[in-house]
């Protein structure tokens, strides 16, 4: 919130993103940082840098799917797995470019999103929730029971390296440059389509859905459409994934993987691109603290074995997602936007 | 012909075991307007409890089922105080979401106190089938049906002809209009989580007698939750029809589809049929159609 007095004199300017010189010299100085980062750290943290690159598109799209049109979705993992195997398929059985498989790997993964939001036509709600938690159920059928020959089963499928130019995304830096463009690109989208018209049907259907159609927006069109955008992130980071990884199999797209994202737009704030990074940022530390932690609590507490890290990170995650709905259900980027809004307008109080 | 009868009886006690365990489901959901995700947790929670009192605490069964229900409502109830109790008057999705991480939560719970390992459960019900002519019942499903019939009809009974039932179902109908009428939404709340958890508990009894115990059986509540969405999420005699009519549909699909098709299609004809049912009748076969206002 601006101070009083201060007010866009234009459109332009009431609908720009970077809306102070500091604010583009932080974005410059962040973007910069990031793309200096394989020279400054070591190959572990560009490691989890990719991770949180990929959970960051992924994210995102949740963001606009939960947490801009309301539209509650257990089903990420599945459309992400979706995205993923439709790029490891086309690459590793057709050799296609990754500048053409990671779009397509978003369409594939945009159209089965779209079938289940297709569904949100007629349910609200968490019967929504149901349906996508049906998607997940249905994934993994899916790959399971297919012929092995067309998704690799219970078996997984081997991607190829992505190829640009006789150049091979092979190392782990050179795989952060890959995510940092795709990753760039997305985030920079998600920020134009949160203040398009749809950003703000979305907002609209999320506040109350019998009286945005009453004002005139097609309500079903819209949650389906957010179940689109939202699917098409996803799949898009499912290829990063399948690029990263090398390799996908099943278990890497269960429902815990889908409350995991659900988690992190929790924490971050619902309604909020920049919410959703934080989220991730944050998600992915407590994960790695408890990869790093777990092992060697394994090690004293023997009987719980390599499942001390699955189990630890179930109940931070679970406990965080329930403390947060409890105690600040708009997340951390609402405390963040009042504490900036108090400096702002500070020393008056509004 | 005696096997394809036989196949009908067995999908039909199966069918009436999910009842069970979508009562759970029904019951929390009819007294508070919460959608337990956790409901598969809180059978594998009883589970745990049954396992304790009998087979590590060496109690009797005469002793212990009675006590594994008492402690299963105090989990219950312990759940609804801790998480529950300050989201009266919130919106569906903080309630939602909260299940959602109680789900993670006591999954992971679950696995650091227990372990992953594989425990025998005790044997509750006679693990000897009924032989009727050539046809094979399992012992515990059949009596587990009873129960599920007995219960079905107990509580909605209680849900549609008592007072405090009445109540309850006021407070599934709104937290605030309720509470404004001098309901206690919170008390309501309780009974409900009490109630789903030892329904949980007697639905691993049921389901676990006399096999093996692990983490993984609170898959459970995700077959469950088809019968729960077919009946109607507000309907406690509708369960029966509808656990019965998935668990047929369920056991035929395994028994003559799967063979030639050579997957576990059995499995998800569940979520099928959920998801067919969603898009046709998003209400269920018995459950409330409730009229928006702006």
């Amino acid at each position: 919130m601006d101070p009083s007095g201060v007010f866009p004199t234009s459109y332009r300017s009431d609908r720009r993103i970077v809306r102070t010189r500091w604010q583009a010299l932080a974005l410059v100085l962040f973007m910069g940082l990031l793309l200096a980062a394989p020279y400054l750290v070591s190959g572990r943290i560009i490691a989890i840098l990719n991770m949180m690159m990929i959970s960051a598109v992924i994210a995102v799209g949740l963001q606009i799917c939960t947490g801009y049109a309301g539209q509650i979705n257990l089903g990420q993992a599945a459309f992400m797995g979706v995205g993923a195997y439709t790029a490891s398929i086309l690459a590793s059985k057709t050799g296609l470019t990754f500048l053409l498989t990671i779009p397509l790997a978003g369409l594939s993964a945009a159209l089965f999103g779209f079938l289940f939001g297709l569904t949100a036509a007629r349910i609200k709600g968490f019967y929504l929730a149901l349906t996508t938690i049906a998607a997940q159920f249905l994934f993994h059928f899916a790959v399971l029971n297919l012929p092995s020959t067309w998704l690799g089963g219970s078996n997984g499928i081997t991607v190829p390296p992505a190829e640009l130019f006789g150049l091979r995304f092979v190392s782990e830096s050179s795989q952060f440059y890959l995510n940092f463009a795709v990753t760039t690109i997305m985030v920079a989208g998600a920020f134009g389509i949160v203040r398009s018209r749809f950003g703000r049907a979305f907002v609209a259907v999320r506040d109350d859905d019998v009286a945005a159609g009453i004002m005139g927006i097609n309500v079903a069109a819209t949650k389906a459409n957010a179940f689109l955008i939202g699917a098409f992130y996803a799949g898009v980071g499912g290829a990063l994934w399948a690029y990263l990884i090398r390799f996908v199999g099943v278990d890497q797209f269960t429902l815990f993987h889908s409350i995991f994202f659900v988690a992190m737009i929790i924490v971050g704030g619902m309604g909020s691109i920049v919410g959703a990074l934080i989220g991730v940022f944050i998600i992915r530390i407590i994960q790695e603290i408890i990869a790093t932690v777990g092992p060697n609590i394994a090690d004293s507490v023997s009987f719980l074995g390599g499942d001390i890290v699955f189990a630890g990170m179930n109940v931070v995650l679970g406990g965080v997602i329930a403390l947060f709905m409890i105690l600040e259900p708009k997340g951390l980027m609402h405390r963040w936007n009042i504490l900036k809004s108090s400096y702002r307008i500070w020393p008056f109080p509004h | 012909m005696v096997y394809f009868i036989n196949d009908i009886i067995t999908g039909a006690l199966i069918g009436l075991l999910y009842s069970l365990v979508a009562m759970g489901f029904v019951v929390i959901y009819r007294a508070s307007k919460v959608f337990n995700f956790a409901q598969g947790e809180l059978v594998i929670i009883g589970g745990f409890i049954v396992w304790f009192t009998t087979m590590q605490a060496g109690l009797s069964l005469w002793l212990s089922i009675p006590l594994s229900l008492v402690l299963a409502g105090l989990v219950g109830y312990a759940i609804e105080r801790i998480f529950l109790t300050k989201l009266i008057g919130e919106s569906v999705f903080s309630m939602v979401m909260v299940t959602v991480g109680l789900l993670i939560l006591l999954r992971g719970l679950v696995l650091l106190v227990f372990g992953p390992a594989v425990r025998p459960f005790p044997i509750i019900f006679p693990l000897k089938p009924l032989f009727l002519g050539d046809m094979l019942i399992p012992m515990n499903l059949l009596i587990g049906g009873i129960i599920t019939i007995v219960a079905a009809v107990g509580l909605s009974w209680f849900f549609n002809r008592t007072r405090s039932g009445l109540r309850m179902t006021a407070v599934a109908e709104d937290h605030v209009v309720a509470s404004s009428m001098g309901i206690s939404v919170k008390g309501s709340i309780a009974v409900a989580w009490v109630l789903g958890a030892i329904l949980s508990t007697i639905g691993a009894m049921i389901f676990l007698s006399g096999k093996s115990l692990t983490f993984l059986a609170s898959d459970i509540g995700f077959a469950a939750l088809p019968v729960a969405l077919f009946a109607g999420l507000e309907s406690i005699g509708g369960l029966i029809l509808a656990g019965v009519i998935i668990g047929i549909v369920q056991s035929l699909t395994t028994n003559y589809l799967d063979p030639l098709i050579g997957g576990s299609l059995g499995s998800v004809v569940p979520y099928i049929i959920m998801l067919a049912i969603l898009l046709i009748r998003p209400t269920g076969l018995f459950g409330w159609r409730t009229i928006e206002r702006v």
